[in-house]
């Protein structure tokens, strides 16, 4: 599991991180979400021990990470970076040997990887005659090349088109396997989509954190009644209930006081129901609630 | 993240980071076609100036001389030994012709600097032109020699005791004062190729940093190892590129002068070549620091005009020092570090130099080399991460972490 407790940075006198905890657990994809300037990179980096934090600690299994550990992370940094006029085996190779793989493994490896994204072909074209896309899936193998036993990786889908997206995900499930991994996106469909857990950062705070199901059943129980054939409005008379909208012949309702079996033995006491269905809160309701 | 190495790592004989770094500089640099190209360049300007001035240049003289009988032969190889004596590797060849006329013929048609015949009394030295003078002494000395030893023989005279006491010796205080001329030029041409080799690994080393910085891969590779060894990797390496360039230089010139006939400066050259080598070595390393911090000052290939801007100019003032400076002020800087990597090689070119001077410039680079590297550890470490803008000197150190 890795862990930070306590991390904390400030430039020059501004606090950017301010005590946050996270909890990546293994096997779990876990979502770091927040606005522009919340924070995310500065503690990516921090975890990565690319950026010294001002206060906190960075965990690996409950203790202190060593340098030893931390270079079985693999790191996607959100501002990409690969050496343009290099081919791009090449570089996935030289990389490899930076993380101890020998050159042969290290080929292999970067082959299999670029193989995986229909890259097999263009390995000895050089990073800047690929197209960003291409490029971006180059990082990603970059990010993968050691065989990480972790995975941090910052805004891996921005610029992405949907069919590169499909490949990261496929890709991402295939390698992370067991391993923790902690992934930023604004893109909160996508986090939805994929996360098992979330952090929600704040102005460097973190304001929510947790599993997607409990994060999303913090806010009101909301379901949807729909009447067959009648008018809804006749739910307005409900007790427990707070009436959210209604429109023709559905109705949405949240509950308070009463138990759903309650309210659905209420209503089909007087008509004919339709549907009753549980409404889940957008990832995005509960990310505007918590981060304004 | 177990702590034994999985499959893939080498076990043992793991590679240091910082080999793995310079490893790649190197084979990055020599994969780019300007870099062997520049290379290639010096090595044939070098050859070609060794080359050339032996053709242009006062070399060891040759001359052919046309005889017309074998004891005339005889005269003019005793000529040749003597010229070899006062000037090594001057030869003087007899060439037989038929007659008088035919010799004649060969001096105006080139083929042989003059011809010697015999005349009524005594010796007619033939030339077309002109008669080179060193020719004309050596050929009329031997003639004396040979002449008069017969005629003393003949007389019944003790030649030795005629000539006792009359020898007359060269002896030059200053015998490193030979060749002048050619040391101060060989001198030249090496500071100029330290000074081209210097500037263009040093540049190579700045934009190395620079361009990890500017393409942002820099954080991939601080993540992966410590930014120390990405530091000493490049320095390393772009060194090991620096120090084969000028090996490649050495030994072109010195293999040029020996199969051109400069014999006596390839003694000369050789004896000092190791202490170029030694020099350019210490200050190339002292002023790598320099260009590291050079490059991590900029965030842009573009900022290196200004960053670059006080170690062009320590390498460029001693270009001009030993250009233009007095005595007094070149034996000064020789001693200095950076300086007197190419100070003190061309003093020792020209003339000999005390030993203490050497101490003292070997010393002083080496502690310069200990200063500037740990200076630029520290801007290295903690400018990698700014990318947003170029900084000062001043702003890195004070940078917190």
């Amino acid at each position: 599991m890795l862990q930070t407790r306590g991390l904390s940075r400030a430039f020059g006198g501004k606090i950017v991180v301010d005590g946050v905890d996270i909890d990546v657990r293994p096997g779990r994809v876990t979502g770091f979400v927040g606005g522009n300037g919340a924070g995310k990179t500065t503690t990516m980096r921090m975890i990565l021990g690319v950026l010294a934090p001002t206060a906190g600690e960075v965990w690996w299994d409950g203790r202190p990470i060593t340098a030893e550990q931390r270079r079985r992370i693999g790191y996607m940094p959100e501002e990409r970076g690969l050496y343009p006029r290099l081919p791009i085996l090449d570089q996935l190779v030289y990389l490899a040997r930076l993380y101890d793989l020998t050159p042969a493994d290290g080929r292999a490896r970067g082959e299999e990887l670029l193989a995986h994204f229909g890259l097999q072909d263009r390995t000895g074209d050089l990073l800047d005659s690929l197209s960003l896309g291409n490029q971006q899936r180059v990082q990603i193998a970059a990010a993968l090349i050691h065989r990480p036993e972790a995975l941090v990786l910052d805004e891996p889908f921005s610029g992405l088109d949907p069919v590169a997206v499909d490949q990261m995900i496929e890709l991402l499930q295939r390698e992370a396997g067991d391993k923790p991994l902690l992934f930023s996106s604004h893109q909160l469909d996508l986090v939805e989509r994929l996360c098992d857990d979330l952090v929600i950062l704040s102005a460097g705070r973190v304001v929510a954190a947790g599993t997607v199901d409990e994060l999303r059943s913090r806010g009101p129980q909301r379901y949807r009644v729909v009447f067959d054939g009648a008018d809804a409005s006749t739910i307005k008379k409900q007790r427990g209930i707070t009436v959210h909208q209604v429109e023709g012949s559905t109705a949405v309702v949240d509950l308070d006081g009463i138990s759903p079996a309650e309210l659905l033995a209420a209503v089909t006491a007087e008509s004919r129901i339709a549907e009753f269905a549980r409404v889940h809160q957008p990832l995005s309701d509960i990310y505007r609630e918590v981060a304004s | 993240m177990s702590d034994r190495p999985e499959t893939g790592r080498p076990e043992n004989g793991r590679m240091a980071p910082w080999r793995i770094v310079a490893e790649h500089e190197v084979s990055t640099q020599l994969r780019q076609k300007s870099v062997r190209i520049s290379a290639a360049v010096m090595v044939l300007g070098v050859i070609a100036v060794i080359v050339l001035s032996s053709i242009f240049g006062d070399k060891p003289s040759s001359y052919d001389v046309a005889v017309t009988d074998a004891q005339t032969s005889a005269v003019v190889d005793q000529a040749s030994q003597a010229l070899d004596e006062a000037d090594e590797g001057a030869t003087i060849t007899a060439r037989t012709a038929e007659s008088e006329q035919s010799a004649e013929e060969l001096v105006t048609s080139g083929e042989v600097d003059a011809a010697l015949v015999p005349s009524a009394d005594g010796y007619v030295i033939v030339g077309d032109r002109d008669i080179s003078s060193e020719l004309s002494a050596a050929l009329a000395t031997a003639v004396q020699s040979t002449v008069v030893g017969a005629n003393a023989e003949a007389l019944g005279v003790d030649l030795t005791a005629l000539q006792a006491g009359a020898t007359v010796e060269h002896r030059l205080l200053d015998p490193d004062a030979q060749n002048a001329g050619a040391r101060q030029l060989m001198s030249f041409v090496m500071l100029l190729l330290f000074y081209i080799t210097a500037i263009t690994f040093g540049i190579t080393i700045a934009q190395s940093v620079v361009q990890e910085k500017e393409s942002r891969i820099v954080e991939i590779l601080a993540a992966a190892v410590p930014t120390r060894s990405l530091l000493w990797g490049k320095v390393l390496g772009n060194s090991l590129l620096a120090f084969g360039q000028i090996g490649l230089v050495i030994v072109a010139a010195l293999v040029t002068l020996r199969l051109t006939g400069f014999d006596d400066l390839f003694t000369v050259a050789g004896s000092t070549m190791g202490w170029y080598a030694l020099f350019f070595v210490l200050g190339f390393v002292a002023m790598a620091g320099l260009w590291a911090i050079a490059g991590s000052l900029a965030s842009r290939q573009t900022d290196l005009q200004s960053t670059t801007m006080p170690a062009n100019l320590l390498l460029f003032a001693p270009y001009m020092i030993a250009v233009a400076a007095g005595e007094g002020v070149k034996t000064v800087f020789s001693m200095l570090p950076i300086t007197s990597a190419m100070l003190m090689p061309s003093r020792m070119a020209e003339g000999s130099v005390p030993w203490w001077h050497l101490l003292v410039a070997v010393v002083a680079n080496v502690i310069a080399i200990v200063v500037t590297v740990r200076i630029a550890a520290r801007v290295y470490e903690r400018t990698l991460m700014r990318t947003e803008r170029r900084l000062s000197f001043r702003e890195a150190l004070r940078l917190s972490d």
